[in-house]
């Protein structure tokens, strides 16, 4: 399937490549068709499982990184030598420039983020490495939540030192709330040791400014070209060895799921007749014990309980972990005051919202969006864990958002709901999926005049702002 | 390579230099924000004058940028900014790229775009108004880089010297000049709509409006213009639409400027809205950055309406 569709979107630039082509240069063309074969062939045995697939061993904890940096400055060649380097030491799969560098192909198949992921582990951890070439894709990213970023390696050549664009990577980097940062200068075999230490100072001095630790910053300077060459250990592999120590140390490894307090988003709720009222979920996060206590919130309600029992699959457990689904028979509690679309917590750990402020991907029309922009004071459905509920939706540094677009979308919802920060939703209109979302930060509860101004028709918005304009 | 090995020895013997030179580049490098390598070329080949290497970096910056822009010279760019600008009447659109959007959001870039928008303006401006309400002119990249930019230079140069800072490729894509009757407004909207830099919008999509009113009424036609301008972007109406075109059965999927709901208002179609208001649209023009123009920069939907004046 995945091959077919590949085919079907790589025939249209094809075509287009045809048109331009002289028949002399035909030749060439269907040796490249043959390269883009093979690699639709590589792609597919990434993707499907195979039964004879190594199993993902959960020894170590695993943490996310990225590179960013300038297109020539050796992102991809650093990730290449990372894995070479590693996988001399038998703790990565080496992967050629060519195969990360996927870019073109990717684009070719017109897929909506152009991510590379590539895997590789240290003597102390697991790291997901990502690389994406453009700022949309970090958002995108970001969004989908592939990969949350927990750190990044920041890529720059000595012999350029810091591009004007580099104050853009940084930005970015704050944006999508990575605020580990180890710069690794590439390229020293083409510079002199005053070079590197000038472009050292430079970076310093903008992550300074960029309100990053600049002076505590670990720099590491080498040569990702001669690590992947295997030549001159100095300044080939004997960095990238120093780089992955400081990624090892400077970026700490992201709480667990299983170390949070726990969450439980209600599915259905039953009441057993001499028992008492039991709730079903996936468990989010946390472990659960008999005997615990716990607090449902939600539509506006919050009370507290104490679990008496858990049990999965008509079996007792005396303790449940995050991803377990199961059924939890709570205390004191009816039937009717528990609802889908509440969750059970750890009592105090979250709290209901109604107004937050996130980051939003609007689907384009060719991945099912609308074709429609999006503007301020429309209304949409959100969903997100097991509820959903109508909001508004302000657009705040823009007139609207074109399909296909990221932005910063406030949300006002009907009702207050448990939201915290990080939490992924998907923004709906009737049938339609219009985008999804990522929480980044919960604003202050409305109050109840802004409450009932979420129902008013445009007519009488229009007039209260034109009110409130004219006061002014 | 080879340069640096010597010079690494010649600092070994030298060590007394060191400390004089090492700020030497780096205030060089500072002052002019050119790269390391070139830097450090200019002082050498100088003898550390740093006068004279700064003169001499300026004056390399555009052999430095056109060899820089021709060694990337093939790498795709998708991303960009589409500027517009209006004065009076006249108008112009065009479409700058380049490969990351990274690029597109920095300062150096935008001001690239703004450049290349008032070149086309100031050029729009020569061209003689042939006949009725509006007369179109556009541009491909080869007549865009030989236009004059308002500093004297050539357009192309002036992207050479921006390749060179910014160490990707760069190109100018189209451009489409407007030029109308005095009875004519023009309007232009960029979307997102934050970048306005003296009179020029920049965005990720930009559009033109070109609207007249026809009956006598009191109307806004700045505002009104701006916002249907805003419903051209965000909406990408293929044709403006005559009484003879008849409404798509699906609203969504309607393409017809004329029976489109409009933007600011979805109780309303545009031609309802232009009834209202006593205004008729003579013609508007979209650009999306990074669009795919195989599907005809060259037959434009504006034609057909021309012809119908």
């Amino acid at each position: 399937m995945a091959s077919l569709i590949f085919a079907r979107s790589s025939l249209l630039p094809l075509v287009r490549t045809l048109k331009n082509t002289t028949t002399a240069e035909l030749i060439t063309l269907r040796n490249k068709s043959a390269i883009i074969q093979c690699l639709a062939l590589q792609n597919n045995q990434n993707r499907f499982y195979a039964t004879e697939k190594k199993v993902y061993q959960r020894v170590k904890p695993h943490c996310n990184v990225g590179t960013i940096g300038h297109v020539d400055h050796g992102k991809t060649t650093l990730t290449a030598a990372i894995t070479k380097v590693l996988s001399d030491q038998k703790l990565a799969e080496a992967k050629k420039y060519a195969d990360i560098d996927n870019a073109p192909e990717e684009k070719a198949r017109g897929i909506t983020i152009n991510v590379a992921h590539i895997e590789y582990q240290t003597e102390n951890r697991h790291y997901g490495h990502t690389d994406c070439p453009g700022h949309a894709d970090y958002i995108k990213n970001m969004i989908t939540g592939a990969a949350q970023m927990d750190g990044a390696i920041l890529v720059v050549a000595a012999t350029d030192g810091v591009m004007p664009q580099t104050r853009e990577h940084l930005l970015l980097a704050k944006q999508i709330g990575v605020n580990h940062i180890v710069v690794f200068i590439n390229k020293v075999d083409a510079a002199d040791s005053e070079m590197v230490e000038l472009v050292e100072m430079e970076i310093r001095e903008l992550m300074t400014e960029m309100g990053f630790d600049g002076d505590n910053v670990p720099v590491i300077c080498g040569s990702a070209l001669c690590a992947l060459d295997g030549k001159e250990p100095e300044i080939g592999s004997k960095p990238i060895l120093k780089l992955l120590e400081e990624v090892d140390k400077h970026i700490p490894t992201p709480v667990r799921d299983l170390d949070k307090p726990f969450l439980l988003p209600v599915e259905h709720v039953y009441s057993i007749p001499g028992r008492g009222t039991v709730v079903t979920g996936r468990l989010e996060r946390g472990v659960v014990k008999k005997g615990t206590d716990c607090e449902f919130v939600g539509y506006s309600k919050t009370f507290k309980s104490t679990i008496s029992g858990i049990e999965m699959f008509h079996q007792i457990l005396d303790e449940a972990q995050a991803g377990d689904q199961l059924g939890a028979l709570v205390r004191g509690v009816k039937r009717d005051d528990v609802r889908r679309g509440m969750v059970m917590c750890k009592p105090g750990s979250v709290k209901s919202i109604d107004h937050i402020e996130s980051q939003v991907y609007i689907l384009s029309k060719e991945e099912g969006g609308r074709s429609k922009p999006i503007t301020s004071y429309v209304q949409l459905q959100m969903f997100s864990r097991t509820w959903d509920c109508s909001c508004q939706v302000i657009v705040p540094d823009k007139e609207m958002i074109m399909p296909g677009e990221d932005s910063k979308l406030v949300l006002k919802m009907m009702r207050p709901m448990v939201l915290e920060q990080g939490q992924r939703f998907t923004l709906r209109d009737g049938s339609i999926t219009l985008g999804t979302g990522v929480v980044t930060k919960v604003l202050r509860q409305l109050t109840e005049s802004e409450r009932i101004e979420l129902t008013e028709g445009k007519k009488a918005r229009d007039k209260r702002l034109a009110a409130a304009a004219e006061s002014k | 390579m080879m340069f640096s090995k010597a010079f690494a020895r010649y600092l070994h013997l030298n060590s007394s230099c060191w400390a004089s030179e090492k700020s030497l580049l780096a205030s060089l490098r500072k002052k002019t924000g050119y790269t390391f390598t070139n830097c450090k070329k200019a002082l050498e080949m100088h003898s550390n004058d740093l006068v004279k290497a700064e003169s001499w970096l300026h004056q390399q910056a555009q052999a430095l940028g056109w060899s820089k822009a021709t060694k990337l010279e093939g790498r795709n760019t998708s991303q960009g900014l589409v500027a517009v600008a209006v004065n009076k009447t006249d108008a112009a659109i065009v479409e700058v790229n380049c490969e990351t959007d990274f690029v597109a959001r920095n300062k150096a870039f935008q001001e690239m775009a703004e450049a290349a928008a008032k070149a086309c303006l100031k050029y729009a401006e020569k061209q003689p108004h042939l006949r009725g309400p509006l007369t179109k002119i556009g541009l491909d990249s080869d007549q865009l880089s030989h236009l004059p930019t308002t500093s004297g230079k050539l357009l192309s140069d002036e992207l050479a010297l921006m390749i060179g800072s910014l160490g990707e490729n760069a190109s100018l894509r189209r451009a489409l000049c407007l030029k109308v009757d005095t009875n004519v407004h023009l309007s232009a909207y960029a979307h997102p709509s934050g970048t306005e830099r003296d009179n020029v919008f920049l965005g990720k999509f930009g559009g033109l409006v070109a609207i007249r009113q026809k009956e006598p009424k009191d109307v806004d036609i700045q505002a009104l213009g701006r916002n249907l301008c805003q419903h051209v972007v965000g909406m990408d109406p293929k044709k403006v639409g005559t009484s003879f075109d008849k409404p798509n059965a699906n609203p969504d999927d309607e393409t017809c400027l004329i029976h489109q709901e409009y933007i600011n208002d979805n109780n309303a179609t545009v031609q309802e809205v232009l009834e209202q208001h006593g205004i008729e649209v003579i013609d508007f023009k979209r650009f999306e950055c990074g669009e795919d123009l195989c599907k005809g920069f060259s037959e434009q939907p504006l034609a057909a309406v021309e012809t119908c004046q």
